[in-house]
């Protein structure tokens, strides 16, 4: 970088933040820029100038630490009345927590893997403003997952299935699909883990990935979490704008990005979109007092605000909506259906209880799911009859995984909801399933980092995961008998019943 | 007398989550803990890094210093996120308000030559050195082996960035609102041969890819610095009619005090390891001996700099510096050579 030019007047804002942040900044002469920035060249994106990042925000320190500092006060001051009152009691029902568990499990480690892997940027981007970003983003997700612990931990103290969330994470099976999700961003190249993470997962489908808790939150009783929600909001928004700086810059920096680019936004949608499944038959199945559809949330969130808005100002740049989209588009329809259905035959291997749709539910199913009558009704009809005979069905094998996504091979054939959808692909003699076109197509491209994926199935059956038989399983994965299963007899819903009764016995709360 | 408030009294069924239950007993745990103790992802990582395919995507590899529990260490601070923000946002408005006090009464104007001088060719080109120390820091945060230290690392990379936004805004309010003293400063990081032992010192931390052995030698390099500019100054600065040097200083001194306070917690674990101890020992000795030697040498002509401008005796002050080293990592169980 060369010498600022000597300013003859006082600095305006722009050149002020300039000199608190990117004028830090020197070219190193005893070592060269590559040692300097080792990380920046393999995945063959050009830049030609870092000085054209935009600053995103325009946030220096003190400001930062002042906003938050006030933020996290009136956070944890909500924290610690719904505790005292013992505010949880005024959820719509105890069941609607498996959303949440849903959410420590699986959603709240990779806040933290957002927090290492920025900071890693912070240090190995080439342009001082992007690093700066970075760092903040860094702090930011940090308070993201200690916040959401902190918001959830009065909860686990009640209820079960919150109590061994890092541990789950690293070892279930349900968990293995956003684990390796997170897992397949770090391990790429910087570039692409902003193209992942900055623009994918922050912009394209956030309102998809992070919303639909928070509006379940508000929608079920659960303050604290809505105040998390509303709280995290104005991080969130910064990580939005950080995420479209990205992906213009790197569209901007030189043609040869493209292609490179748009790859990454087709993989990256599919991987996202394909980790929304067990966010859809959340919203559909799992909140007592519903928010909106699935299909209704794909719609609004994607179908209009991201095809019809975002990929109309990309196509400037040449880039074009992420393949295999129409398939995305046209399985909002059953995608809810199939994966409840699919965990509650699991779930006695889960940190989650499930249940059959009330009649009521039911009733909201058809009303929003023009095919729920036909194609799944039945099924939770025929269920009901099982139960009233005693026999509440539970899956007794190990489902197939998809080698990209790890979502039990469930999903069906485009056009076909009857027909189950396979691909394979052949990679050193090896054979390899996929549940969709999309995973193919993400194998087939880097087939040598997708053979390494630890699949859970396969590392039960190679005797990696505590044993041969279920409860092995489940000890290893420190889940006991009152974390999953049928929520109606368990500890949550009895604990709920004799709570509720008492409160109307002593007339509080 | 006491209102008696009637509310419903539900037993919890644990007090705490499970990994806090099996570290510690089912007692109430601290927010540092929730937030901090096991958070790290530890094992069936999925793929290898595709920028450095020799090690998992978090391991305890990628420094030569370990910890058989990473949890071993805990922050004396017991900094989460809400409790490092407040601290903070503390800390930068008492700068504020040091700042605008300064500004306000045009204290910098009223300095003696000496002490501008001071300000301008000695102090203002540090804020480069502490942009790299926010580097170091941030890749120690990616690179370290459970939270409770990446957590300190990533508050420090925070905090070296601030450290650098206040000498800058000190440099903005020296130049009259420009930045010419921050320009003049930068020549001087870049050209001035007084400065390029460190600068070169710094570029070659900056390479070092290996987490731990950087931070050693950033701290110990740190300690000499916050040493000789901020701490042995501050007495000349009173007496020499420098106040405003002294005001200034108070904060940069403030934040080594709490710096210091987890790192040398870290070394005491580093040492203590039942398992990695002696290595540790011995991997600190030699990184910290050569960063000693170095600094020392780099810091040199910066004190004899000082020395020329104000004579408040630098070049002493850093030779002490440079034996408080020896005697605090002697004193955790490290010889230095």
């Amino acid at each position: 970088m060369t010498i600022a030019p000597r300013a003859p007047r006082k600095l305006s804002m722009k050149d002020r933040y300039s000199a608190l942040t990117r004028d830090l900044d020197w070219t190193p002469s005893y070592v060269t820029e590559d040692e300097l920035y080792p990380y920046t060249k393999f995945e063959g994106i050009t830049i030609h100038d870092w000085s054209k990042w935009e600053d995103p925000f325009r946030l220096t320190v003190d400001a930062y630490t002042k906003y938050q500092a006030e933020k996290d006060k009136r956070l944890y001051a909500v924290l610690d009345g719904f505790a005292q009152s013992q505010g949880h009691l005024s959820l719509t029902d105890a069941s609607y927590l498996n959303a949440m568990k849903l959410f420590i499990q699986g959603v709240s480690p990779l806040e933290y893997q957002a927090h290492r892997h920025f900071a890693y940027l912070g240090r190995h981007l080439n342009g001082p403003g992007p690093r700066f970003a970075s760092l903040c983003q860094s702090l930011d997700e940090i308070r993201h997952i200690q916040t959401e612990v902190h918001t959830l931990s009065n909860y686990n103290k009640y209820y079960d299935g919150f109590h061994s969330f890092p541990h789950m994470h690293d070892r279930v099976w349900y968990l293995s699909v956003p684990k390796s999700f997170f897992d397949d961003a770090v391990s790429s190249g910087p570039f692409e883990f902003l193209i992942a993470i900055g623009f994918s997962f922050e912009y394209l489908l956030t309102n998809l990935l992070f919303v639909p808790f928070m509006s379940g939150a508000s929608f079920n009783g659960d303050l604290p979490t809505m105040t998390f929600g509303f709280s995290a909001q104005s991080d969130e928004s910064r990580h939005m704008t950080l995420g479209l700086e990205a992906i213009k810059f790197l569209l901007e920096q030189d043609e040869k990005n493209v292609p490179i680019v748009q790859h990454w936004i087709d993989k990256w949608f599919w991987r996202g979109y394909r980790v929304t499944a067990l966010i859809a038959q959340m919203l559909d199945y799992m909140l007592p007092r519903k928010v909106m559809s699935w299909k209704e949330a794909f719609n609004l969130y994607f179908e209009q605000q991201m095809l019809g808005g975002l990929f109309v100002d990309l196509a400037y740049y040449g880039i074009t909506p992420p393949k295999f989209v129409e398939q995305a588009a046209e399985e909002k329809e059953i995608l809810s259906h199939q994966v409840y259905w699919t965990l509650y035959q699991f779930s006695h291997a889960a940190a989650f209880s499930t249940s059959i749709p009330t009649d009521e539910h039911m009733e909201w199913l058809s009303a929003n799911y023009a095919k729920f009558d036909e194609l799944y009704r039945p099924l939770w009809e025929k269920e009901k009859r099982n139960v009233a005979a005693g026999g509440r069905h539970f899956a007794r094998g190990l489902p197939e995984l998809c080698t990209v996504c790890q979502i039990p091979m469930l999903f069906t054939e485009p056009g076909d909801p009857t027909t189950l959808c396979q691909r394979w692909s052949t990679f050193e003699d090896e054979h390899f399933n996929f549940c969709s076109d999309g995973c193919k197509n993400i194998f087939d491209h880097e087939p040598e980092k997708y053979v390494q994926a630890w699949l859970p199935v396969h590392q039960i059956f190679q005797g990696n995961c505590g044993g041969a038989t279920i409860p092995d399983v489940l000890a290893w994965y420190k889940m006991t008998p009152n974390d999953g299963g049928e929520y109606l007899g368990s500890r949550d819903n009895k604990n709920w019943l004799a709570w509720h009764d008492m409160a109307e016995k002593t007339g509080g709360n | 007398m006491q209102f008696e408030l009637r509310t419903q009294v539900i037993e919890p069924q644990r007090k705490t989550f499970q990994h806090l239950i099996d570290r510690y007993g089912d007692r109430p745990a601290s927010r540092y803990e929730e937030g901090t103790i096991d958070i790290q992802a530890m094992t069936n990582f999925h793929y290898r890094p595709l920028w450095g395919p020799d090690k998992d995507i978090y391991s305890p590899d990628y420094s030569v210093l370990k910890l058989t529990d990473p949890y071993s260490f805990t922050d004396p601070r017991q900094f989460y996120y809400a409790g490092y923000v407040t601290s903070r946002a503390d800390m930068h408005e008492a700068f504020g308000s040091t700042l605008g006090y300064l500004e306000k009464r045009g204290m910098f104007d009223r300095l003696p030559e000496a002490w501008k001088g001071l300000f301008q060719d000695v102090v203002l080109p540090f804020r480069h050195y502490e942009a790299a120390g926010q580097m170091i820091s941030a890749d120690a945060c990616r690179f370290g082996w459970g939270t409770t230290t990446t957590q300190c690392f990533g508050y420090a990379a925070f905090d070296r960035i601030g450290n650098a936004q206040i000498l800058s805004r000190v440099g903005i309010a020296f130049g009259g609102g420009t930045a010419e003293a921050l320009a003049a400063a930068k020549k001087d990081w870049l050209e001035e041969p007084a400065f390029q032992g460190l600068r070169k010192h710094t570029e070659l931390m900056l390479v070092e890819r290996d987490w731990g052995k950087a931070m050693v030698a950033l701290d110990v390099t740190d300690q000499l610095i916050y040493a000789l500019l901020y701490d042995s100054l501050d007495e000349a600065a009173l007496t020499g009619g420098a106040g405003s040097y002294s005001l200034v200083a108070q904060h940069l001194v403030t934040w080594f005090a709490d710096q210091r306070r987890w790192f040398d917690a870290l070394y005491k674990a580093w040492v203590a390891d039942p398992e990695y101890g002696a290595a540790n020992a011995a991997a600190i000795a030699e990184v910290a001996s050569a960063a000693l030697a170095t600094a020392v040498a780099a810091l040199t002509p910066i004190a004899a700099k000082a020395d020329a401008l104000v004579g408040a005796g630098s070049g002493a002050a850093l030779t002490a510096a440079a034996q408080a080293v020896t005697t605090k990592l002697a004193g955790v169980g490290v010889a230095l050579r």
